[in-house]
């Protein structure tokens, strides 16, 4: 089978972007080094890490086993998309006040599933926080820190949803 | 500067409290760029081609076919790079793609540049290389017995010797025998301490650039630039002011990226052929060949101590399973025994400990290096010895503690030592004496303590200048540019320098900006092993952010006809000490001095003492100028079904001399004792035999199967710090990144006996080992909860002998 | 990265436009539904299809209802083939009929995969082998297998017989079940039964013809009574596949004496392996220690893990009648 390139349209972080793919190619390598949205990261290329992980249309997904075409038409929300105009999202924020980013390169992949948490509960549990970051490897911080962060969300989440709403 | 760069105030604004890291946004919204992230118009993508022999000669390589394919730019053997090297100067054993011979499934043997890597992996397969096989060598035990029947790992460097052994060192301090005849009890055991690896989530990867007339760039997600760029011009043959090393952010490392590697003398020399910059990223399972992690251990130790619990003499002989190359092998093989003479008081101990190379990737550094194994044992031989002396464990340590501004009997020079108190913290948040030898059987609990180097007093190659440097500039924006060379791995190094310029001169940490890794404009820093950075460069930034203070300080007391000394600068103010409502903007302050002295800039430095370890050969290594200590309580969980170990909580305590930033330590300590944990109850990083496929194959190279802890599987971690003030550490701090991984182990090994009553002298303990150890002691009618210590709740602490001061 | 080798993705629309497309490709196309199978097997070059006919976006394969029965027999809950596993465990109706089910499939993989993953995919879940789920360059310095592109096996150590493990979750509880798989090939639908979907061939373990899509799977709406357990041994308590996977279901009678008990065990041999005798030893008695222990005594003696996974096969064995025994406790004190 030879290589032939064609034209993917994906909506990434609100963005509908239409660049010309090899159609062999999968949702991480075409975010990286088609769309140079590199904040999603790579860590085994298999499934096996979490590294990857964006959300797509609010799930959690590995996009380093999502072939590009099975995200056509779909909302793809990676790190970058996470902060709106009003400045981080609060777990970004979060993540940066508890030191729940060490070297930082599970992180985006850890926000990415953390997000679509907050997105159905802002107040879980510690063990909803667990099962929820269970597919995402750390090797640096034990994990501690990040539960924090990620509870630190959550109350300012509920906060600002009372406030508004 | 001196050695002394304390400063033992403690009205400090920043230092001590939490604060954001100055790259953490960066890294938490995706801005952050680490190596993979770089790319360049026309870069040319890069791959290796590996051995697929533990053991072969390469007779020839054709590469003709490669080179034709469409895409491909460049295709290098050995041959195009015949220079050794090896990250310690005495013990250069490797080539950056093999010459003449292969040494383990994966080694390097040819590289190809090409227009993307799928080109560039096509081109691979075209490259036939003739190998004539050699047998080999996987056991270390095989590997010290051989003869020379068969080559050895590497040809013996004279006439007669074994050329699998890489280093041997004996060392022998007091009177080993007379201490063992003077015990009333000695208690000996064979303990094995599997091989494992780092698994950072990043994977390496390099980018050569070369300018076409001569200068060489290389990015790579390394801890060490400062050595690299000193290799890549050895090996290049370059000038080193040819040479330029950039590093991104590093996406984890833990001692696995501390040596040049393939992948970046290959994007060197394929950035030079073609002219065009040129990317290499290791897959995940070319990390696990590229390895350098834990040495697999074997060792036997016997060790005495009298019946009130005083430990009398320590003897140990280790066998260190190296892999194919040295790597760091001569210093682990020192640090084997070199490091584990505190924190406790022995009037006699030896060491004999062997390195041998096996033809398996090469072990090399990894958190903790070389001290943790052999203190797996020793805490377990501890608490060996503290049950037949019918002692609490804790108890034990305690009159063991060798004290503060001392000397171990290894000659090193300790200077502050909070161990008491961190047995005294753990014992208590542990609720260790209600639980002690107490829970229901399957439920225990477990202590062990240990020591480890804030940095090497000596360099990996020998020179006397400075350890770490940087450079410090202040605008007339009131900006504070910091330049360090120092690397950032995710402990945190560039905002310590943030913090500490922010703290003596008085500006607010946003502030300041650190410029770094970048080896054309950042002074020398040795790279980010060993512990060392945070003393070292925490001590560097303070001697030139003392020199900036100083020229500030005089100007303001000029205007003011005040003392310098009396001039504060803090909160973005410059103030009077005597009457705080004198004062004026640090932005005027700074333009006063920039008016007096012309431009700010500093370049402050920290070079280590150099006086104070032992006049015996191999007595400078393990020298450090602090050490820091740690103590591990793990509360454990038995399944004696299935022999599952639930490592319910660990309790760290850790004395890092002084908490820059509470935070960031905490994060080290909780971050080491999940490493720790993980090595205890499940990473074993093996290969198959000849009965399971094909001897020397790594057994399973990706992180579905060699399996590092997920969110559920991780113990709760509670950080306790201890502050014991270092003399001589930036504001009395000294490390945290390494120290606090050493006693989960043998805590966790510990804490199983007093569940079950099962020693665990082998790791990991995985639930087959776990189960075959219960099924062994069910069958010697051993499966039962040890008995308490009779003189456990007798002997209250001797608190006389173990106040520190 | 670990490159996907070249190849062509198909969307199509139907299931029978589907099956068109396998026609017209053959054997260089498969079918892929969440993927998260097929493509690292795919990155290992154990399938280098140029053709991958997605499944997913398919509606005819979608949906989670219970269907009427017909001629008197009591219903069936229908289970689209591209539903993701997230979906079966969460799906209140699944979590109260089949409780034992919404466990399996919550405890495949990790969160992310059990986004993307089916149910579909995983009945038809490739098997796994230490010597075969790896690298070309992994295979090819071994000498390859009998699997993929080799004469031996590095397990059995002979050329005859590939004995890679069945490493599913969901299959040995949809046995118990009772449950069926619809079958839709270029010659129309088929009904199989999951109890006789699998055959002890590591190398292709199901009687699904490469050309046949998995559309929906059924499980009898009367199974709803019986009572049900799922036990999995792993040694990380999220992503790793199953050491050993343990189904039991049982139905009693007023008196909880066993009226019929059913139980499935994998993750040892190439397909899941129904326990046999249990009805017969257990039939009228009340599940008490003594029968749990006889009918886990049972289990362990028909249950011989080899070497294709790399954990302990001894220790393997040996949990064979704990875990089993703890799903019996947990299906006579449900
Ligand atoms: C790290 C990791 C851990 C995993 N752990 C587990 C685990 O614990 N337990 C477990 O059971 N699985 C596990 N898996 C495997 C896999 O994720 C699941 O089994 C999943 O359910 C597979 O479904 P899929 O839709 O992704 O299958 P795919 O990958 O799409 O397909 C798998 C195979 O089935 C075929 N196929 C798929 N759907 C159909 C259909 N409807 N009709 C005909 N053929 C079809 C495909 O052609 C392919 O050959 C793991 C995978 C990874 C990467
Ligand atoms: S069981 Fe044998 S033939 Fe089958 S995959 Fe494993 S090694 Fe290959
Ligand atoms: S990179 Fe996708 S899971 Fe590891
Ligand atoms: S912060 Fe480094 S891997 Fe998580």
């Amino acid at each position: 089978m030879s290589k032939t390139t064609s034209i993917a349209r994906l909506r990434v972080n609100g963005d509908l972007r239409e660049v010309g793919v090899p159609t062999h190619y999968t949702l991480l390598e075409t975010l990286r080094y088609v769309l140079a949205l590199t904040g999603t990261k790579q860590g085994c290329d298999k499934g096996d890490c979490g590294a990857c992980t964006v959300i797509v249309d609010g799930a959690p997904t590995l996009s380093c086993l999502t072939p590009v075409w099975e995200a056509e038409d779909r909302d793809i929300i990676t790190v970058e998309g996470l902060a709106g105009p009003d400045g981080p999202h609060p777990l970004q924020d979060e993540f940066d006040l508890n030191g729940a980013a060490q070297c930082g390169f599970c992180t985006p992949g850890i926000l990415c599933s953390a997000a679509a948490l907050l997105a159905r509960t802002s107040s879980p549990t510690r063990n909803e926080i667990q099962e929820a970051l269970a597919g995402n490897l750390c090797r640096c911080t034990g994990y501690a820190k990040i539960y924090d962060a990620v509870e630190s969300a959550g109350r300012r989440l509920s906060v600002s949803k009372e406030a508004t709403g | 500067m001196s050695t002394k760069g304390a400063n033992l105030k403690s009205d400090w604004h920043l230092i001590g409290s939490s604060m954001r890291k100055i790259e953490g946004l960066a890294k938490s919204t995706g801005r952050a760029v680490y190596t993979d992230d770089v790319t360049f118009p026309g870069m040319l993508h890069g791959k290796i081609l590996r051995s697929p022999h533990p053991h072969a000669r390469i007779v020839a390589i054709d590469t003709s076919r490669a080179e034709q394919l469409d895409g491909v730019q460049a295709v290098i053997t050995g041959r195009d790079l015949p220079i050794q090297y090896g990250i310690i100067p005495w013990t250069p054993d490797e080539y950056p793609l093999c010459v003449d011979r292969v040494r383990y499934i994966g080694d390097g043997v040819a590289a190809v540049a090409a227009v993307d890597e799928d080109t560039a992996n096509e081109a691979l397969a075209l490259i036939e290389v003739e190998y004539e096989e050699l047998p080999a060598f996987f056991d270390p035990h095989d590997a010290e017995r051989a003869d020379g029947s068969t080559p050895y790992v590497h040809d013996a460097r004279k006439d007669g010797w074994n050329g699998n052994i890489t280093k041997m060192v004996k060392l022998e301090f007091g009177d080993i025998e007379g201490g063992m005849d003077s015990a009333d009890v000695v208690v000996e055991g064979d303990y094995f301490f599997e091989g494992t690896t780092h698994a950072p989530i990043e994977p390496h990867c390099a980018i050569g650039q070369w300018d076409g007339v001569g200068k060489l760039t290389v990015w790579s997600a390394t801890q060490v630039p400062h050595y690299l760029h000193r290799e890549l011009a050895r090996v290049l043959e370059l000038d080193q002011a040819q040479v330029r090393v950039r590093q991104p952010l590093v996406g984890g490392a833990f001692g696995g990226k501390s040596e040049p590697f393939d992948l970046e003398f290959c994007v060197a020399k394929l950035a030079m052929m073609t002219g065009r910059p040129v990317k290499i990223l290791y897959t995940r399972e070319e990390v696990f060949y590229s390895h350098r992690g834990r040495h697999p251990f074997h060792m036997h130790y016997r060790t005495g101590a009298t019946a009130d619990g005083r430990l009398t003499s320590v003897d140990a002989k280790i066998l260190l399973d190296g892999g194919a190359y040295a790597s760091f092998g001569l210093v682990t093989t020192y640090y084997s025994g070199q490091l584990l003479c505190a924190p406790y008081d022995m009037p006699a101990y030896r060491f004999d400990s062997t390195r041998v190379y096996t033809n398996k990737p090469a072990c090399g550094p990894k958190r903790g290096h070389g001290s943790v194994q052999p203190r797996f044992a020793f805490e377990v031989q501890i608490d060996k010895l503290a049950e037949h002396v019918e002692l609490d464990p804790i108890e034990f340590r305690r009159r063991n503690f060798i004290g503060e501004h001392t000397k171990t009997v290894n000659e090193l020079r300790v200077t502050s030592n909070g161990f008491l108190e961190c047995l005294s913290s753990v014992e208590a948040a542990s609720g260790w004496s209600e639980k002690f030898r107490n829970m229901p059987f399957g439920r225990g609990i477990g202590i062990a303590g240990s020591t480890y180097i804030s940095g090497t007093n000596y360099p990996i190659y020998p020179n006397e200048m400075p350890q770490s440097a940087v450079q410090m500039q202040i605008d007339r924006s009131g900006r504070v540019a910091v330049f360090s060379g120092a690397s950032e791995i995710g402990q945190g190094c560039d905002s310590v320098v943030a913090y500490i310029a922010a703290e003596e001169l008085g500006v607010p940490l946003e502030w300041v900006r650190v410029l770094r890794g970048d080896t054309d404009f950042t002074p020398v820093d040795l790279g980010a092993y060993s512990s060392r950075v945070t003393f070292m460069l925490g001590n560097a930034a303070i001697d030139a952010a003392t020199r900036l203070k100083k020229l500030v300080q005089s100007s303001v007391a000029k205007a003011w006809d005040v003392k310098p000394s009396e001039v504060l600068l803090a909160g973005g103010a410059a103030l009077w000490a005597h009457d705080t409502g004198r004062q004026m903007s640090i932005v005027e302050a700074f333009h006063l001095a920039e008016a007096e002295h012309g431009t700010l800039g500093a370049t402050g430095w920290y070079n280590t003492p150099k006086d104070v370890h032992g006049e015996y050969r191999g007595g400078t290594i393990g020298a450090s100028p602090a050490y820091s200590f740690t103590s591990h309580v793990a509360e454990v969980e038995v399944d004696i079904d299935t022999g599952f170990v639930d490592v319910k909580k660990i309790w760290i305590a850790h004395d890092c001399g002084r908490a820059l930033n509470p935070v960031l330590v905490e994060g080290q300590m909780e971050g080491s004792a999940y490493m720790g944990a993980a090595e205890a109850i499940m990473e074993e990083h093996v290969f198959k035999d000849g009965d399971h496929g094909r001897a020397g194959l790594h057994n399973a190279p990706s992180l579905l199967d060699y399996r590092i802890p997920t969110s559920l599987d991780t113990p709760e971690l509670q950080s306790l710090i201890v502050e014991s003030i270092d003399p001589e550490g930036p504001y009395g701090a000294k490390e945290a990144g390494e120290g606090p991984l050493h006693p989960s182990i043998p805590a966790i090994a510990n804490a199983i006996y007093d569940a079950i009553g099962v020693r665990m002298d082998r790791l990991p303990f995985t639930p087959p080992n776990v189960w075959r150890a219960i099924q062994r002691a069910r069958e010697a009618g051993t499966l039962a909860k040890p008995s308490a210590p009779a003189n456990a709740t007798a002997n209250p602490p001797l608190s006389e002998t173990v106040q520190a001061d | 990265m670990l490159r996907l080798p070249p190849y062509q993705y198909h969307r199509p629309g139907s299931v029978a436009e589907a099956v068109a497309l396998m026609a017209e490709h053959g054997d260089d196309a498969m079918y892929v539904s969440g993927g998260t199978d097929l493509v690292p097997n795919m990155k290992h070059r154990l399938f280098e299809p140029g053709h991958l006919i997605a499944l997913k976006g398919i509606d005819e394969l979608k949906g989670i209802e219970e269907l009427p029965g017909e001629n008197g027999d009591g219903g069936v809950l229908r289970i689209g083939a591209a539903e993701t596993l997230t979906a079966v465990s969460a799906k209140p109706h699944v979590r109260e009929l089949f409780p034992a089910l919404a466990e399996a499939a919550a405890h495949v993989a990790g969160p992310q995969l059990r986004n993307a993953g089916t149910i579909g995919g995983n009945v038809c879940l490739d098997t796994r082998c230490t010597y075969y789920n790896q690298t070309h360059f992994w295979r090819e310095a071994l000498g390859f297998c009998l699997k993929k592109d080799g004469e031996v096996c590095h397990v059995t150590r002979t050329g005859k017989k590939c004995v890679a493990a069945h490493s599913a979750d969901t299959p040995p509880v949809l046995m118990t079940l009772g449950a069926s798989a619809v079958l839709t090939g270029p010659s129309g639908s088929r009904e199989v039964l999951i109890s006789e979907f699998f055959v002890a061939d590591g190398i292709v373990n199901t009687r699904r013809a490469t050309d046949e899509i998995l559309t929906e799977i059924r499980i009898p709406l009367a199974s709803a009574t019986r009572r049900q357990a799922y036990m999995k041994l792993r040694q990380r308590k999220s992503i790793d596949f199953p050491l050993l996977t343990v189904a039991v279901a049982a139905d009693l009678d007023e008196n909880d004496a066993v009226r019929t008990i059913d139980g499935v065990v994998t993750g040892l041999g190439s397909r899941p392996r129904a326990l046999s005798k249990w009805a017969e030893v257990a039939a009228g008695r009340t599940l008490d220690d003594a029968l749990i222990d006889e009918l886990s005594e049972r289990a362990y003696k028909q249950c011989h893990p080899l070497e294709n996974i790399i954990v302990d096969p001894e220790w393997r064995r040996a949990m064979v009648p704990v875990y089993v025994r703890r799903a019996l406790e947990h299906v006579a004190g449900a």
